[in-house]
């Protein structure tokens, strides 16, 4: 069974359409990126799996069951970080996850030990100030300790690294990576290298509709072909190949760029550098990247 | 239960770490106190003004004060109290829109009822708090400088007023279950005042209506009975329930 079902999801704000007829199925256990454009509709689909927004059309089925707008029913299967965590400033970590506890239906002493646990995990573990100190990047690490507190199914991560400095995003980054196999992360963001380096599947939502679904190389894989590249040991060879064989883009004196071009154009242009001796460095395809299908995708 | 339990914790938590408990508590004795010293010092007051009074031709002469001069104080000053904690508490839901706090507890799996109930109980037990505190130090120096009223008197008619308080918390619950603003709470719950004084200058209902509570001086006067305020208590608190209800309806729909 399927850990988040959304079937045929509609949205509108006004006029706007922001959701259109969205499908998505994650199974458990896996680690699923959400990607897409800032203004794509992430976090309203995030909202509305987690009942805090109405569904204009279709259903979500959280761990078999239909979430109802304005009802908590289905949030005991989640754990959510929001893009920008909200605490109550005035507690202590501890207080704060103490109230999340309680909240949640956990045993007093369960409360204490998982806390404990996840501050330890999260890294605030002596910390005990009050939240309104915090750093963007503790309040992200405290809202991680929040969403995993009841030991939860679902993981929804609303762009956990967008604001935050390198180490902050390997931080929150790791410890996503090291909740894989015990829960399921649904992960959004724009920032396409955190998804190449955490995620098993990925869905790229643009324009209301998911354009992409898949596992990262099964994804990788539908792209065009990248072109290859072509560095010469002297300009005026570049300059001779780039008459002789036409369609390049020069990248500087001595580099051709070959865009869209696979591997039957390289052979070709091989064997032409080797009948006229032209001296080169290297000759390379370039590497199928996330950042290449996104912007195709979205067609920039 | 526990997760009510809990959350009623956390409001009461909030209510000393930012301080407005100890506001309210203390505002609140300072108009407990107000209310007998402005009547044990009025004489005096009226003494030094005499001469310049006289000036004005208003001759002043054997000026005396009571235990009803310090209730009328008391009945003066609540209102007062009522607007202070009113202003205080508009933005006890408001607040956590604005700053997004509630997206945590909700998707913990909170019901919604929860917290509209949490908050209503925290000020309830708030006001309850500071009214009969200010009650409580106004009726002991009444006490110590005058002589024992009526009690039964006494208490009817700050209860009338207590439950005005109530009336004005579950306003502030229905307009927050609505809007967003704390501006818009207070217009919502002042309008309720405001419709209510228009509506009681039609004399058929003036007396059903919740408005009518603030003559409750008059049970200590004599000039009316308790049963002349009956109508307006059962209305003051049908509309409670009414408002708190909406609120819980409201909310629920509510998109966060």
């Amino acid at each position: 069974m399927a850990m988040l079902e959304i079937s045929h999801l509609s949205k509108s704000f006004g006029q706007n359409k922001v959701i259109d007829d969205l499908n998505l199925s994650i199974s458990q256990h896996k680690i699923y990126g959400f990607i897409g454009q800032n203004g794509a509709g992430k976090t309203t689909t995030m909202k509305m799996i987690l009942g805090l927004l109405p569904i204009d059309h279709g259903d979500i089925y959280v761990n078999g069951k239909k979430v109802v707008y304005g009802q908590n029913e289905t949030n005991q299967y989640i754990g959510y970080l929001p893009d920008v965590p909200e605490f109550y400033g005035y507690m202590t970590p501890m207080e704060y996850l103490k109230l999340c506890g309680d909240i949640s239906g956990m045993k007093g002493s369960d409360i204490q030990e998982k806390s404990v646990e996840l501050l330890r995990l999260v890294g605030l573990e002596n910390v005990n100030k009050r939240i309104h100190g915090f750093s963007r990047g503790m309040k992200q690490r405290l809202g991680i300790a929040q969403a995993l507190l009841h030991n939860p199914e679902l993981l929804i991560c609303d762009e956990p690294t967008s604001a935050l400095d390198p180490v902050g995003r390997k931080e929150i980054l790791d410890i996503l990576q090291s909740v894989k196999g015990k829960t399921t992360v649904l992960f959004s963001t724009h920032i396409l290298s955190d998804v190449e380096r955490i995620c098993d599947e990925i869905a790229l939502l643009h324009e209301g509709k998911i354009k992409i679904q898949g596992t990262l190389e099964e994804v990788k894989s539908l792209q065009k072909s990248n072109g290859f590249e072509i560095d010469f040991l002297r300009s005026h060879d570049a300059d001779a190949m780039e008459k002789e064989y036409a369609g390049s883009q020069r990248l500087n004196a001595t580099r051709l760029y070959y865009p869209s071009q696979g591997e039957e154009e390289m052979l070709k242009a091989m064997n032409m550098i080797s009948q006229h001796h032209y001296r080169i460095q290297k000759i390379e395809m370039r590497e199928s990247t996330l950042e290449n299908l996104f912007m195709e995708v979205i067609g920039k | 239960m526990k997760t009510l339990i809990a959350f009623i914790k956390k409001e009461w938590l909030e209510l000393i770490r930012t301080g407005k408990l100890i506001l309210l508590i203390i505002i609140s004795i300072l108009f407990g106190i107000m209310n007998p010293l402005i009547a044990k010092i009025t004489p005096w007051m009226m003494e030094m003004l005499s001469s310049d009074l006289a000036d004005a031709g208003m001759i002043v002469s054997n000026f005396k004060v009571d235990v009803m001069t310090s209730w009328t104080q008391f009945y003066k000053n609540v209102p007062l109290l009522l607007i202070i904690f009113v202003i205080i508490m508009s933005t006890i839901l408001t607040i956590e829109y604005q700053k997004g706090t509630l997206i945590n507890i909700l998707t913990k799996g909170l019901q919604r009822w929860k917290v509209i109930i949490a908050k209503t109980i925290t000020m309830i037990g708030l006001w309850t708090m500071c009214y009969w505190l200010c009650f409580l130090v106004t009726y002991l120096y009444n006490i110590y400088f005058w002589s024992v009223h009526n009690v039964a008197d006494v208490l009817w008619g700050a209860s009338c007023i207590y439950i005005l308080g109530i009336l004005c918390i579950s306003f502030i619950m229905f307009a927050s279950s609505i809007f967003q603003d704390n501006y818009a709470v207070l217009g919502v719950t002042g309008g309720m005042f405001i419709l209510s004084y228009a509506l009681s200058m039609i004399p058929t209902i003036s007396k059903y209506l919740p408005t009518q509570l603030f003559n409750s001086m008059s049970i200590l006067t004599g000039t009316m009975q308790i049963d002349q305020f009956i109508g307006s208590i059962l209305i003051t608190i049908v509309l409670s329930f009414i408002a708190i209800i909406l609120s819980i309806l409201f909310f629920n729909k509510k998109a966060i």
